[in-house]
């Protein structure tokens, strides 16, 4: 009697699991790009960033009864990878790198207000833009990826970083900026 | 009110074009642009930087074997927990198997134990049955035989009046023996003409004797266990009058 109610339960409770996996598997498995694209601009390698993208799925898995699902996955999933990474060996000496929040230099040039011949970047100029993004501090590159190719929300990407909004918010500003200035003499050359 | 509203600052325009400005803020912002054509400008530009950033930013594509791996492993998900299940299950098996075993080989050399040793109690009260093996001490007296003892035992043992004895119980003599490879007392009765062999030593922590076949080879083994002593008797007699030689034997031990 009792066995047959835990091995309904233990039944059930696979059922549950493979839901709960199928439930995963929906949610997971359209992000698997993004991941890894994510993963490769914060490793800078291919092998590293395919192992950052699979440890990422077997953690997410582990808590995804953790998940709730009110919170976007999507968030969800990048804050592990993006956790995963940080305790990487590649993570922790990116994250020996000081990044100071308002750095001067930056500040310096910031009324970057496009002037008119910025209007006329040629912006389809992939290469010099890529060139540019790498050139650009991890943390405000961090966040300008999650904004505009992810296209997470603040709220979410501060959620990711572990940073309050307001950082979110300006971090992306000057990321802009720098691009923006980046890509001047660039365009310069190829004017 | 649009009028309060200055050129964009770099922080507003960048939240703008992200559609990140609580909704006032975000109407204000337009109105501003529909009479503003630097900001309006600056805006398109933005928002073009924006878009070239996300195609930009798309750069890093899993080779097709990379591809295949992790899809693998997200779609395996269920089997993979499955298999973690069945591997847990696997190793509680395993375990209990393992546990099982360690269990039954516990036993069986216990009983490899006790049989080596009931063997050893036949062995040794078939030899004093052959014709010719005489004791080392023939003596029908507790007084000769127990002294012959002392110096060739680590332990000294009591042996009952022979009126004490059950009846038609007679004590023939005594061996120096060893079992378990211990020095041993072995004393040789006889009950209704049937040869019984007892025999003394000291308590081991050995093979419990209690856990000795009753029977062996149509040969009765019994066992009593004093504070110090263990007394074992094989013979050929009823159960009924073996076990009363041994509880002789041993109520002699307490009476000391």
């Amino acid at each position: 009697m009792s066995g047959s109610d835990s091995s309904q339960r233990e039944a059930s409770d696979n059922v549950a699991s493979v839901n709960r996996s199928a439930d995963f598997e929906r949610l997971a498995l359209p992000l698997l790009p993004s991941l890894y694209n994510h993963a490769s601009w914060l490793t800078r390698n291919h092998a590293e960033a395919e192992d950052l993208v699979q440890e990422t799925f077997s953690k997410a898995l582990r808590a995804f009864d953790s998940f709730q699902e009110s919170t976007n996955f999507k968030a969800w999933i990048i804050r592990i990878l993006r956790n995963t990474f940080l305790t990487s060996r590649t993570g922790i000496a990116t994250s020996r790198t000081v990044f100071l929040e308002d750095h001067p230099h930056v500040l310096d040039t910031t009324d970057a207000s496009p002037t008119p011949e910025d209007n006329l970047i040629r912006l389809d100029n992939q290469a010099a833009l890529q060139r540019a993004l790498e050139q650009l501090e991890a943390p405000l590159r961090e966040a300008l990826l999650l904004c505009d190719v992810e296209e997470v929300k603040y709220k979410d990407i501060a959620l990711i970083l572990d940073i309050p909004i307001g950082t979110v918010m300006s971090r992306i500003s000057r990321a802009r900026r720098a691009l923006r200035q980046l890509l001047q003499p660039q365009l310069g050359e190829s004017l | 009110m649009t009028q309060a509203i200055e050129h964009l600052n770099p922080d507003t325009l960048s939240a703008f074009i992200d559609g990140e400005l609580p909704d006032g803020e975000q109407t204000a912002i337009e109105q501003h642009l529909a009479g503003c054509h630097a900001c309006a400008l600056r805006v398109l530009s933005a928002t073009q930087l924006k878009a070239a950033t996300a195609r930009a930013g798309r750069r890093f594509a899993p080779s097709p074997e990379a591809l295949a791996r992790l899809t693998a492993q997200v779609r395996q998900q269920p089997q993979a927990t499955a298999r973690i299940h069945s591997m847990r299950r696997l190793t509680w098996v395993g375990l209990a198997a393992a546990l099982l075993l360690a269990v039954s080989l516990i036993g069986w050399q216990r009983i490899r134990k006790t049989n080596s040793l009931s063997a050893e109690l036949l062995d040794q009260h078939l030899s004093t049955l052959s014709s010719g093996a005489t004791p080392q001490v023939i003596s029908t007296d507790r007084h000769t035989v127990k002294p012959w003892f002392q110096g060739r035992l680590p332990f000294s043992f009591n042996l009952p009046d022979a009126q004490a004895l059950p009846p038609d119980t007679t004590l023939k003599g005594a061996n120096l023996t060893y079992l378990k490879g211990q020095p041993a007392a072995l004393l040789l009765f006889t009950i209704h003409k049937h040869q019984v062999s007892v025999f003394v030593t000291q308590r081991s922590g050995g093979p419990n004797l209690a856990a000795l076949p009753g029977v062996r080879s149509g040969f009765a083994i019994h066992s009593a266990t004093t504070r110090d002593l263990e007394i074992v008797a094989v013979s050929d007699v009823n159960p009924a009058d073996l076990d009363a030689l041994v509880a002789v034997l041993a109520k002699a031990q307490s009476s000391s």
